[in-house]
């Protein structure tokens, strides 16, 4: 069985679990949700902020695809729809800021498509920059002029944007992430207290929308996880033995 | 009607890049042609973003909004850039100078900004993500990590030194393949979901 073989395998595998569980969890009980910390913070955070006549800025990335990590973009796009369906109200002080015209003209279709009449682009949708440096001195900038009451990095970036969770700490805001890529996350994780690490990040909609396609997601994401840490274990120790 | 179409555009693009995948030979003209115009598409997105920039900047100083000097700046830096860009070639010296000139001395500042707050930030870590396990396990190896990689510790090859050394030095990629790994997962997840339309995010809520 070659390499390519086994990752078509897994998609396989992947699309019966979704499909299986979909179909169970609407007819039956749900998927027990895990209470994550970094999250509930986040989202007490917001509320918060909200209350408070505060921003709730929502970053969605500065790359919509890239190689190495091709669904974060897409990530970003989904927890966006899962943070305005919580909380539709709050259309003027939550702010939405993306990096590149894709992701700003997909964020605005979300936004659209839940206000319907009544949204308004000038009220909460920023592009700050198209490129990732222009991106991260633009919403500096923002920074400056609207004090955050809270920050989420979602989707795709570098290390660099670490210095905006240090600037909205600075201005007094919560700051939570739960992006990629692995250099983000490493410079991240010396910013932020609460930030969401590897297969974590792609959970996050399932907490704030407890849809019966998302409880799916969760349970087919967790049968992987310990699917591939078994195949993971059970190949090093055919390594060592010497069968591999 | 229309949220239907919508639903099988999207899905049957995906799955027709995905089995492009496993029947190269059959498929390739079709995904090519299919990535090619999800390029132009992308393309023309980034352009209508560049538009919303534009536009956003436009209103501040039309309004004379809180923080309209600095767009100001931007779209005079905006208007002259495109401005000679569009009397002068992609390759001119000059032109390439001209912008590079100002490009490369902002992001290297940029990134100065970001080392002294890596170091900062590193420095007072505990204090960010308290006394954890995470936190500790993080300072120790990444101590461990620096003094090994300042290789006063040069054991003879083939001994148990050398082996351990070793060792202990792949344990960082260990940790970044599982992480990959875990990413990978999720990024599978998320795209299954949208091909096999259970993701919506480009539907009205009507």
């Amino acid at each position: 069985m070659t390499w390519t073989e086994i990752g078509w395998v897994i998609i396989g595998l992947a699309v019966v679990l979704l499909l299986f569980f979909n179909l169970l969890f609407t007819r039956r009980d749900w998927y027990p949700v895990r209470v994550n910390p970094a999250v509930n913070a986040f989202v007490k955070q917001r509320v918060r902020a909200l209350e408070g006549g505060k921003q709730s800025q929502v970053v969605l990335g500065n790359r919509f695809w890239s190689r190495a990590y091709p669904a974060l973009g897409l990530h970003a796009l989904s927890v966006s729809a899962s943070l305005v369906k919580a909380d539709p109200g709050a259309q003027e002080t939550q702010v939405f800021a993306a990096g590149t015209g894709e992701l700003s003209l997909f964020a605005r279709q979300i936004l659209c498509g839940t206000y319907q009449d009544g949204y308004s682009s000038a009220l909460n949708l920023i592009l700050t920059g198209p490129t990732p440096h222009a991106f991260m001195a633009g919403f500096l900038a923002e920074m400056g002029l609207h004090s955050p009451g809270s920050v989420g990095l979602f989707g795709h970036y570098g290390p660099m944007e670490a210095l905006i969770l240090e600037a909205a700490q600075m201005k007094g805001g919560h700051s939570f992430a739960a992006a990629g890529s692995i250099s983000a996350q490493a410079a991240l994780f010396l910013t932020t207290r609460d930030l969401l690490i590897g297969e974590e990040i792609f959970l996050l909609p399932g907490l704030m929308d407890r849809s019966p396609s998302l409880q799916a997601a969760w349970i087919s994401e967790d049968i992987l996880r310990v699917l591939m840490i078994a195949l993971l274990v059970i190949a090093a120790g055919l390594t060592l033995a010497g069968v591999l | 009607m229309k949220r239907i179409i919508v639903i099988l555009t999207a899905s049957l693009t995906g799955l027709t890049i995905l089995a492009g995948y496993f029947f190269q030979t059959q498929l390739a003209n079709l995904t090519g042609l299919l990535i090619e115009w999800g390029i132009l598409l992308v393309g023309l997105a980034g352009v209508i973003g560049v538009g919303y920039l534009f536009k956003m900047h436009l209103v501040r100083v039309a309004h004379w909004q809180k923080g309209s000097l600095l767009s100001l700046i931007v779209l005079v830096a905006f208007l002259v850039t495109v401005g000679i860009g569009f009397f002068l070639p992609p390759d001119s010296a000059f032109f390439r100078n001209w912008v590079l000139n100002i490009q490369i001395p902002v992001e290297t500042s940029l990134l100065a900004i970001l080392a002294v707050t890596m170091l900062f930030a590193s420095l007072r870590i505990i204090r960010t993500r308290g006394w954890t396990l995470m936190s500790v396990s993080f300072l120790i190896s990444a101590l461990i990590s620096l003094i090994l990689n300042l290789h006063y510790l040069n054991p003879a090859i083939g001994t148990a030194g050398a082996e351990w050394l070793e060792f202990v030095r792949r344990l960082p990629l260990a940790g970044l393949r599982g992480i990959l790994i875990g990413i990978a997962l999720g990024g599978l997840i998320v795209g299954l979901r949208v091909l096999l339309g259970m993701d919506r995010p480009y539907e009205d809520e009507s």
